[in-house]
């Protein structure tokens, strides 16, 4: 009875969108670093530890009132308790285990086993208990108990908690970790070595009137301090004995420092290229819009190079190292990843709809870009997507991956041959006027509706006629382009009006269409 | 002086988009290539070819073409027999007009100074399009169409006859908007030599034989203003 209860309330648990909302909630306020609300939650957090530190440092040498003491025993307390359990609560799904023992059961005609469901779920949840976060996590809750006057102590353990909070803490734990096997046998040495030079030091020495040395704690207490190069000086060997293991001691230390310094050196230098593309994946996160260009060539560094001027952050994707190292020599911004591969997205954590611009595709081969370009539209279906094009009989198939537009630079030099040969300053125009180096630029201006009468008459202003050159108007929904349009032209929301004149002209034009006064 | 034969040298991509796009708009033209591998791909691509190598011998230009109204497109693949090439081709030909390609900036600056009057930057050319697609796609199509597409609208250099009625006058008297339907994006002043100030500028030119518009506009009202500008005075 009391199973099928339990395997009912599991099932109701189970389709409840209710709590299964709530769980993910408290999921992605706790654990998912992607989720836009949990920095909040971190520091919120990270504030109530210094806090509770802060009181305890206070209360050292002057009185805290009652209402401090309530909130940091009782209230911080009992925050660090529910986040305690709310951690236990999401570690594992014990509906799921319920439902699956029950349907593992069912299938098997077997009578459901609530015991083997309930063994799971406490393997579970002691997992959690266990682990050495966790331990913290509830050692941190001990100052609650402030009666007992030592487990105030433990109130220390809540700045342990910090590394739950903070990345960089927690990156520095896992370099650690990747050493344990070297650090833990360096802490062996060591001890192997203050045992038996404390007991040495305590046979030469505890005897000896003129000696501090007295008891075995001093004896412990004087290796440490030696071994580790402090020395204090409070305690000294007074014998030739003892001075002689003194010595040993301190060789011993300079060889404990020595390798502990560089086993932790070495963690670093190995993780040093994971910490740096962590980092940068991070960066990228926090980057509000970019262009991203997958693959890098000569071709990326001369587009990246114009791109700079309007746009600062671009994102490069390559999967060669080499390649990759050569593009973050220049200053890129570079993920070295497979831009062709799902799992790239999935890690690197870019997200189409809020932080791309637009895609350029530019990987050594129509091929490659064709691949990228199918992973791409299976996570956007919008994003533009622009490619080059190396060989023009792949365009359709270009085109048929979903790429937008597309650039055959031996097209283009084709069609620019044609262009020279028969008008060559008429292409000389158009090609300064596109680099603007000399001042005279070709612009986009942005016209709204009911903008016709102003835009005509300022045309006419002796501030731009003859100075500005408007070649015609571009309306975006019929996607058709007026040239030289009469005052009589209907002007519609979303129109673009194509001028030609100095840079500084034009921002003028445009300041003055919006509503600027001439004077 | 007006080119009237044209000669490409390579097989490669780039050399046989050129060959497309020019061979039907010069009364001569011819496409060299290097070796005999580029021979047989050109010949099954359907291009006819003459072999030639990078010696000093080029009688067969001489024999085949009036150098004066002859353009040479370099496009090999290697940019360091382009630049020879280029230079070869100059050191023998002072009047000849050389279209040179380059892969990346620095060989366009060796180009250069090879005696290319003209070089085209693989490179930039590409970087330059994508980078204005993303920052200007508009204008960027707008251009591509009137330099590139066989549109109404299109882009063309009138020169000033020396009698035309158009000498002696300044630019502002001109009404090119209202009066011909074409805008005048530049003016080459032929006293001033071959390069070109832009109209936007806002000088009122004074308008010399040999002077040249560059004018955008449809064909017909291109045609019309050729027609107006060629019209002697009485």
């Amino acid at each position: 009875m009391l199973g099928r209860w339990v395997v009912a309330f599991a099932f109701f648990l189970h389709s409840s969108t209710v709590y299964r909302r709530v769980k993910n909630s408290t999921y992605n306020l706790l654990e998912n670093s992607n989720y836009p609300y949990k920095k909040y939650f971190d520091f919120m957090m990270i504030l109530l530890i210094f806090l509770s530190v802060y009181i305890l440092i206070r209360q050292v040498k002057h009185e805290m009132s009652l209402s401090w003491l309530f909130f940091n025993n009782y209230i911080i307390s009992l925050i660090f308790f529910i986040e305690y359990l709310l951690r236990l609560w999401i570690y594992s799904d014990s509906t799921k285990v319920v439902i699956d023992q029950y349907e593992h059961d069912l299938f098997l005609h077997r009578p459901f086993s609530l015991g083997k469901s309930l063994k799971t779920i406490v393997k579970h949840k002691l997992e959690f208990v266990f682990s050495a976060s966790a331990m913290v996590d509830l050692l941190a809750v001990m100052p609650f108990f402030h009666e007992f006057r030592l487990l105030r102590v433990f109130i220390l353990f809540r700045v342990l908690k910090l590394f739950r909070y903070a990345k960089s803490l927690r990156r520095l734990i896992s370099i650690l970790s990747s050493k344990k096997f070297e650090l833990l046998t360096l802490a062996l040495f060591a001890m192997i070595i203050i045992i038996v030079s404390s007991v040495l030091i305590y046979v030469m020495e505890a005897n000896n009137p003129a000696s501090k040395i007295n008891t075995l704690f001093d004896a412990v207490y004087w290796s440490v301090v030696t071994i580790f190069t402090v020395g204090y000086g409070d305690f000294v060997p007074v014998t030739h004995e003892g001075r002689v293991v003194a010595m040993v001691i301190i060789v011993s230390g300079i060889a404990v420092i020595s390798f502990a310094t560089s086993i932790i050196v070495s963690a670093f230098t190995e993780k040093l290229d994971e910490i740096k593309e962590e980092k940068l994946i991070d960066d990228v996160s926090k980057l509000e819009r970019f262009y991203l260009i997958c693959g890098y060539s000569s071709l990326t560094h001369e587009v990246i190079h114009r791109l700079k001027k309007i746009f600062k952050h671009i994102v490069i994707l390559e999967k060669d190292p080499l390649k990759a190292k050569e593009a973050q020599s220049e200053g890129f911004i570079v993920l070295n990843a497979d831009p062709s591969s799902l799992y790239t997205y999935h890690t690197t954590q870019i997200q189409f709809e809020e932080q791309v611009i637009a895609v350029i595709l530019l990987e050594d081969s129509d091929v490659a870009n064709i691949y990228t370009a199918l992973t791409i539209r299976e996570l956007n279906k919008k994003i533009p997507l622009y490619s080059i094009l190396h060989h023009h009989e792949n365009r359709k198939k270009l085109s048929l991956a979903g790429i937008d537009e597309m650039v055959n630079p031996h097209l283009l030099v084709g069609l620019m041959s044609r262009r020279i040969s028969h008008q060559p300053i008429a292409f000389d125009v158009i090609h300064e006027l596109r680099l603007g180096h000399g001042g005279t630029v070709i612009e986009e201006i942005v016209l709204d509706s009911g903008m016709s009468k102003r835009f005509f008459e300022l045309l006419l202003h002796p501030l731009f006629h003859q100075r500005l050159s408007m070649l015609g108007i571009y309306q975006n929904r019929t996607q058709t382009f007026a040239f030289n349009p009469d005052p009589s032209y209907e002007i519609l929301a979303g129109d673009v009006a194509i001028v030609v004149a100095n840079k500084a002209l034009c921002s003028e034009f445009r300041d003055h269409l919006h509503g600027k006064k001439i004077k | 002086m007006i080119a009237r034969s044209a000669a490409v040298f390579g097989f490669n991509e780039y050399s046989q988009q050129i060959a497309r796009h020019v061979r039907n708009i010069y009364q001569d033209f011819a496409l060299f290539v290097m070796t005999k591998e580029e021979e047989k791909a050109a010949f099954e691509a359907g291009f006819l070819v003459e072999l030639v190598d990078l010696s000093d011998d080029w009688s067969r230009i001489e024999e085949h073409f009036d150098v004066k109204s002859l353009i040479v497109f370099c496009a090999l693949s290697n940019d360091s027999e382009n630049v020879f090439l280029t230079i070869s081709l100059r050191a023998q030909f002072a009047q000849l007009n050389i279209v040179a390609l380059a892969q990346d900036n620095e060989s366009a600056t060796k180009m250069k100074s090879a005696g290319a009057n003209k070089v085209l930057p693989s490179l930039e050319i590409a970087a330059n399009v994508i980078s204005d697609m993303l920052e200007k796609p508009i204008v960027t199509k707008v251009l591509h169409d009137v330099l590139y597409q066989d549109g109404l609208l299109n882009i063309i250099e009138i020169e000033v006859p020396r009698y035309s009625t158009f000498v002696g006058r300044h630019l502002h008297d001109i009404h090119f908007k209202s009066e011909y339907d074409v805008i005048l994006l530049a003016i080459v002043d032929h006293e001033m030599g071959t390069t070109f100030s832009f109209a936007s500028k806002g000088h009122n030119h004074h308008i010399d034989p040999h002077d040249v518009f560059v004018v955008i506009g449809y064909q017909d009202k291109l045609e019309a203003l050729k027609l107006a500008v060629k019209r002697h005075h009485a």
